[in-house]
């Protein structure tokens, strides 16, 4: 087999191993196969595999130990109602929030688009400065804004508009705009990307070819921007399914997450088997749809 | 116990330029992970300085998160010991014990001063007595026990209970009118039958013990059962020991630390034992210890504060902890069932 591969290749044959200890990788010549390189993410590879692939392997195997080799974690997970169900309610609440980061996210990257260069700088400023605030501050913010004594119950009351305060936080709507509080960027900035690199030329023909402004947008420039919108859109969705502070402060414990769930097993219980289990189906769901993500960018790039 | 007592009436002996108390076979520096805010620097005030004083052993304290059992199996399992005390609650020394992750407690070289008897467990020192307590804004009607905190027809407003069966429970049975010597094995369907009585009066389920008096504060609910040492003496708000759930904090020892960290520990221990160190330890967060001898130390003007004088302790119900080793999990199940609307 190795002869015949060699055979058919004979520039990508392995060459002979050099004597002698070799520190860095040869970077060219009969050293091609190996990625250029190599020898300076050698110690970031190491620490990776030592800190994050081993304990998930570790975590592959808890998963199916009970000690010994069963499913049964993996049965608990399925037959019993509460982890559906939280599954159930996670998803949900990932599509909520979705779906409000692209209805808010893309007629902000639409609207960026038609700015100056210099307005759009700022634009950008403003989306991307929030993300030096930790997740915890912006989640606590939320509290002070939304909260019954806190500043938008307090401006209703004061314009008349209600009588009783209305209650945005400790429930779904309060972790959903906390979630698309921290996500949006994450949509709009590819999205806003794809559309600047949009060729303006196409709207321009078809407008000449008597298309409206409006069949324009929806006939070309929409179409063109899906893959982008439909890929930050799987990027937030994914995201939503880990998440674990907001819950945590906006849901008041009557808004149930996965994450919330794995810390109960593994800090509260701890039934780290089970917790394992639900890990693992977490993993594999996130790259299932990061492998879909992939795919879309691939084909929004290229 | 000789020993105990020559300390107790000399405490701050070693305080002055005294010689070291020798601990034969003693580290020279233990590491102990307890709660963190008023709570620990309760502990550094009233055990931990006067212990190093006595013995010039150093004691690394570090703040651990309300439920640490994740943080003791990890140690425990991997074999490294990075603390040789931990703290935990009732019902999670119940499962550290079950789980087989904390060792049993040597009495004899702690060698404790009087205790209350709950306080000494096989494998724990119960060092800390914190109540859970019907607690109202103080703009709000005065409740006078949880039966109250259930009517809302005659005390309206919004409610926050513990997102924690094993608080939420019993209160919920109490609510309804069963008698404190009633309570275990509990009833599950009438405890949730009551709660599911409550439950849409519950604006939030607590996770933290820091949220409740946080909530009434911000106006998000009128009432919650909150921990009395984060409320008690503060004008905003009301709080009584009537039907209030009485907890007790231990330390623990977990399985695998090494024997000289041991000594060191067990010599510490006596040191949460001595009604002095409680007083002290009481200045800086309305919790007491566990000594019966303690309520001639506090403070006369304060004394309704604390959870374990006289008249306060004959008001409250402590936990049933072999009920809750044995039925945690199942009972975590159905809480979340109920929370989901299962």
């Amino acid at each position: 087999m190795r002869g015949f591969a060699d055979a058919r290749n004979p520039t990508d044959a392995v060459p002979a191993p050099m004597p002698g200890p070799r520190l860095l990788p040869r970077l060219n010549g009969a050293g091609r196969w190996l990625p250029a390189g190599l020898g300076f993410v050698l110690p970031l590879l190491a620490l990776m595999f030592v800190a994050f692939n081993l304990p998930m392997l570790g975590m592959l195997g808890r998963s199916v130990a009970l000690p010994d080799f069963s499913f049964a974690h993996y049965a608990e997970l399925i037959q019993s109602d509460i982890y559906v169900k939280v599954i159930l309610s996670t998803v949900q609440i990932a599509l909520i929030a979705t779906l409000v980061c692209a209805l808010l996210g893309y007629p902000l990257a639409y609207w960026m688009r038609g700015l100056s260069p210099g307005a759009q700088l700022a634009a950008l400023a403003m989306i991307v400065i929030p993300f030096w605030v930790s997740v915890l501050i912006r989640t606590y913010a939320w509290i002070i804004l939304l909260g019954n004594a806190g500043i938008l119950n307090g401006t209703l009351r004061m314009l008349g508009l209600v009588d009783e305060p209305v209650l945005f936080l400790y429930n779904r709507v309060g972790v959903t705009i906390g979630i698309v509080n921290v996500l949006l960027p994450f949509l709009v900035l590819p999205l806003f990307a794809s559309m600047v690199r949009l060729d303006e030329r196409l709207l321009q023909a078809a407008r000449s070819l008597g298309a409206s402004e409006a069949t324009a947008f929806w006939r070309v420039f929409f179409p063109l921007t899906v893959p982008a919108l439909a890929a930050g859109s799987l990027l937030v969705f994914i995201m939503t399914l880990g998440f674990y502070v907001t819950p945590m402060i906006l849901g008041g414990g009557r808004v149930p997450m996965l994450v919330n769930m794995l810390d109960l097993l593994v800090n509260g219980m701890p039934d780290w088997n089970l917790a394992a289990a639900i890990s693992v189906f977490l993993l594999a769901v996130t790259l299932v749809l990061y492998a879909l993500s992939r795919r879309l960018t691939g084909r929004a790039t290229g | 116990m000789r020993h105990a007592t020559t300390l107790a009436t000399f405490p701050y002996l070693a305080g002055t330029a005294r010689a070291l108390e020798a601990v034969p076979g003693a580290a020279s520096e233990i590491r102990i992970l307890a709660a963190g805010g008023q709570s620990g620097e309760s502990i550094q005030q009233g055990y931990i300085n006067p212990f190093t004083a006595r013995t010039g052993i150093k004691v690394v304290r570090e703040d651990i998160t309300s439920t640490p059992l994740g943080k003791l199996r990890a140690m425990v399992e991997s074999g490294r010991i990075d603390a040789v005390l931990l703290e935990i609650g009732g019902a999670g020394l119940a499962q550290a014990v079950a789980l087989n992750l904390v060792q049993p407690l040597r009495w004899n070289e702690v060698e404790p001063a009087p205790m209350f008897p709950e306080a000494r467990h096989s494998h724990g020192l119960g060092y800390q007595y914190y109540s859970l307590a019907p607690t109202w804004r103080s703009d709000a009607k005065a409740i006078a026990d949880w039966r109250d905190f259930w009517d809302v027809q005659k005390f309206p407003g919004r409610r926050s209970l513990p997102d924690v069966p094993y608080l939420s429970l019993p209160i919920a049975l109490l609510a309804d009118g069963v008698a404190p010597q009633d309570l275990y094995p509990i009833d599950l369907n009438r405890a949730f039958a009551s709660l599911a009585r409550i439950k849409s009066h519950v604006a939030v389920w607590w996770a933290s013990g820091a949220q409740a008096p946080q909530l009434m504060a911000d106006n998000e609910v009128q009432y919650a059962a909150a921990f009395s040492g984060r409320v008690v003496g503060n004008p905003r708000y009301g709080t009584t020991f009537n039907q209030a759930l009485l907890n007790l904090s231990y330390l623990v020892i977990p399985r695998g630390a090494a024997d000289n960290h041991r000594i060191a520990a067990n010599r510490l221990l006596r040191e949460f034992t001595l009604p002095q160190n409680q007083a002290e330890a009481a200045k800086v967060v309305a919790y007491t210890g566990n000594s019966p001898a303690l309520d001639e130390l506090l403070p006369k003007d304060r004394l309704h504060q604390f959870p374990t004088t006289r008249e306060n302790r004959a008001r409250q119900v402590l936990p049933n902890d072999a009920y809750w080793q044995a039925n945690a999990l199942s009972v975590e199940k159905r809480w979340q069932q109920f929370k989901l609307g299962l």
